[in-house]
């Protein structure tokens, strides 16, 4: 035999071999198909996050390493991606000579933690497929789920039947569940149902992931300030102011109560918060936050007002912790706070975090100070300055006051407030616009 | 041959071999859309434990194989994520020191197949943990009850003797059928020359009321039911929803004069399949409770004066659905 008619023999050989392998496999699995496949209830399933970029690494803020959980931003879209064997092409990873009937179910659901313990649904979405954008609004330990499904039947498929043509009764049938018993049974450990030749059956997988969403976002915070004198009924104690204080934040989720410069006639406000709905959902390297002033005590003249402004937000790089801080003063939007001479008042500031969504508030501490930082005590409930300090230029022998105020979340998120503190001679300044 | 000969032959193999492989995977990709972006593997990674579920009604009993619509069913999950302790083993690997780190997540869904949409199921009762009421609320021929439990664990690893967290996860499906119960809620549209017309329908009011009987409300509107407001819907509530819905004249009627051609136009609704071949409708009479056609069967005109009408005709509708439920609605037609 020449060279070249050796060659194609085996080649020949060779296409004959590639020829009938396949076919002999092909018989091999026909032949089991006489025998009962079984069909798992359930198969594994992998579960995680596509785009890692966002990811923060396992001991973010302090978190135990060796948990598992992914460590998210709130307010930062996650592409989540999963996968089984539930999504090939055929069913061959599922049981010998399974097939598909029709596509697969899949649904996306994410669960919060309560105080309890307990997973609640958040949102539930049927989208048949098997990525999915995630993006949480608010603080919390989270567990995203994706639980599939699909029918698997051994061979054929049960075509759908019209329903109650049949007159069956409830339980006459074995259904799709195809093991003869009709109770669902599953796991992989053995005791799957087996299709029934044709009857296709539901075959599931599931996975979760434990997410700890970090707060990103600076608190809430609104400060009261309530003269004791004239027509305003004062709050006969702090506390009082304090606990109406309470009740309004949460009402309010943070929002002014009102824009309607007449509601702050009894006592002057400054809120700061998220601001609008839109505003709140910002990427924690964009957050803002709004800054509203209403009352008589934010200008010399005690005109009463309402105005709002939207302030930056610094974030830190390497905790992406927010810090908003408000600097009152000549030239910036809050100059300061203008109280009247030999007038009592009482300050009182209220934080609430959407760590919990806003459902409660605390107590935050006040102060005034003075330029070195020394600070002015109270007078029996309240604050009195018997000496006036405004106009600057007229009182320079006089100290200058500031208001500080600050509130921070668990997180260590930051909402600070330093103002200046003027002292003016009470008939001028809210009757005669000018001082004495 | 020379070594030329056998390179080419080669090049050829690989080629045709490459292009194969190459149309593998666009396949794979046009047959399986919902993978689309997806780039990792079928399995987790890391241990990650399935557990045997198996989901039963409250007493114990299996789940029928067939529900019925708007029939609550409550069930109960039994799967060893609920004990004390995580498994200590799975599939032959040892697993060291495990402990549950959180409680027990649950989801129950109903799939219906037929297009391919869940519903996932939620109940205002205070229940166990294991256990969910579901009521099917739409027929299905072909449907399932999924139940979903996850619960994170911890436990040593064995490489590094260091805690690692992971989920263990359960999950099953048991195939339903849900019977259809509700007749369909046909109603009819009719037309004069001239263009006026008149229009009836049928809603379940309440819906999903269970027990039965069905309850249903008729809508008229149009010229034909009220000339001097044509745009005003006429309700009549509260009919049994079913084969004897008969509309008193002095709540509604259809107003035709003698000598009309009437345009019929029938409009089938059902909650899951309207069995058309069934569908009668046009101009009848009752008697004892049937209707006893006076017009052609479903035809699209009819003029009245070819007919012998009885002292009282009804429009008609008389539709079954493919469960057999039966709706036959009489709407009194004033010949003026």
């Amino acid at each position: 035999m020449k060279f070249s008619n050796r060659f194609w023999l085996i080649v020949a050989v060779m296409f004959v071999c590639t020829s009938v392998w396949p076919v002999l496999g092909q018989t091999d699995a026909a032949a089991t198909t006489e025998e009962t496949p079984e069909i798992p209830g359930s198969v594994d399933m992998s579960l995680g996050v596509k785009d890692t970029t966002y990811v923060m690494p396992e001991n973010f803020r302090g978190k135990e390493t060796g948990e598992g959980d992914q460590q998210w931003l709130e307010d930062v879209g996650y592409l989540m991606q999963e996968n089984s064997d539930l999504y090939n092409v055929d069913a061959a990873a599922i049981a010998e000579s399974a097939n598909f009937e029709g596509e697969p179910n899949i649904n996306w659901e994410v669960k919060k933690e309560d105080a309890d313990g307990n997973m609640n649904t958040e949102s539930s979405d049927n989208t048949n497929k098997a990525t999915n954008d995630s993006n949480i609004k608010d603080p919390g330990y989270y567990q995203v789920h994706n639980g599939g499904a699909r029918q698997v039947s051994t061979s054929g498929g049960a075509e759908g039947e019209a329903i109650g043509d049949s007159g069956s009764d409830s339980g006459s049938e074995s259904g799709g569940a195809a093991s003869g018993e009709e109770t669902a049974s599953a796991g992989n450990e053995g005791d799957a149902s087996g299709a029934a030749g044709g009857d296709a059956q539901t075959v599931t997988a599931q996975q979760r992931i434990g997410i700890e969403v970090h707060d990103c976002t600076a608190p809430d915070m609104w400060v009261a300030f309530q003269e004791g004198a004239g027509t305003v009924n004062m709050a006969e104690t702090e506390e009082a102011l304090k606990a109406q204080m309470v009740g309004k934040i949460i009402e309010n989720m943070g929002k002014p109560f009102s824009t309607d410069a007449k509601a702050f006639e009894e006592a002057s406000y400054i809120f700061l918060e998220e601001g609008e709905d839109s505003d709140r959902d910002s990427i924690p390297w964009e957050k803002t936050a709004r800054l509203s002033i209403a009352g008589t005590l934010f200008n010399e003249r005690g005109a009463p007002k309402f105005e709002s402004g939207k302030l930056s937000s610094k974030i830190d790089q390497n905790d992406y912790t927010n810090h908003v801080n408000v600097i009152g003063g000549e030239g910036k939007s809050l100059k300061g706070v203008y109280v009247r001479r030999n007038v009592p008042f009482i300050i009182a500031a209220i934080s609430t975090d959407n760590g919990n969504k806003r459902a409660t508030a605390g107590e935050v501490e006040v102060k005034i100070e003075d330029a070195d930082g020394k600070v002015v005590e109270k007078e029996g409930e309240g604050y009195l300055f018997r000496v006036p300090n405004y106009p600057r230029s007229e009182y320079k022998d006089q100290p200058d006051y500031f208001f500080t105020t600050s509130a921070v979340d668990k997180d260590g998120n930051l909402t600070t407030i330093r103002m200046p503190l003027y002292v003016v001679n009470t008939q001028a300044a809210f009757e005669g616009g000018r001082n004495q | 041959m020379n070594k030329r000969s056998i390179l080419l032959f080669v090049t050829i193999i690989v080629g045709l071999s490459v292009s194969l492989f190459a149309q593998d995977g666009a396949g794979a990709n046009k047959e399986t859309p919902w993978l689309e972006g997806v780039t990792i593997g079928p399995h987790p990674e890391e241990l990650s434990p399935v557990l045997p579920l198996k989901i039963y009604l409250e007493n114990g009993e299996a789940i029928p194989a067939t529900l019925t619509e708007d029939v609550s069913v409550t069930l109960v999950a039994d799967t060893a994520i609920f004990d004390p302790e995580p498994p200590s083993e799975y599939n032959g690997t040892e697993i060291p020191s495990p402990k549950w780190t959180r409680n027990a997540a649950v989801s129950w869904f109903f799939i219906d197949w037929e297009k391919n949409k869940n519903v996932a199921a939620s109940s205002s009762q205070q229940l166990a943990v294991n256990q969910m009421v579901v009521t099917p609320l739409n027929p299905t021929g072909k449907g399932a009850i999924t139940c979903h439990i996850g619960r994170k664990m911890r436990y040593t690893s064995p490489e590094t003797g260091k805690n690692k967290g992971t989920f263990a996860n359960s999950s099953v499906a048991q195939d339903v059928r849900v019977l259809d119960i509700t007749p369909p809620t046909c109603g009819l549209e009719v037309s004069v020359q001239g263009g006026r017309s008149g229009t009836f329908w049928v809603a379940e009011n309440p819906p999903h009321k269970y027990p039965l009987p069905k309850l249903a409300d008729v809508y008229f509107s149009g010229a034909l039911v009220k000339e001097a407001d044509p745009a005003e819907i006429i309700t009549v509530q509260g009919l049994e929803l079913g084969a004897n819905m008969v509309v008193a004249p002095e709540t509604a009627a259809v107003y035709v004069p003698a000598d009309a051609v009437l345009n019929i136009k029938v409009n089938g609704e059902d909650n899951y399949k309207l069995d058309t071949a069934k569908l009668k409708y046009g101009i009848c009479k009752i008697a004892s409770g049937e209707p006893i056609p006076i017009s052609p069967l479903n035809a699209a005109e009819v003029a009245l004066a070819e007919l012998t009408l009885p002292e009282n005709p009804y429009l008609y509708v008389d539709a079954t659905d493919v469960a057999g439920n039966r709706q036959v609605l009489f709407v009194p037609l004033i010949v003026k």
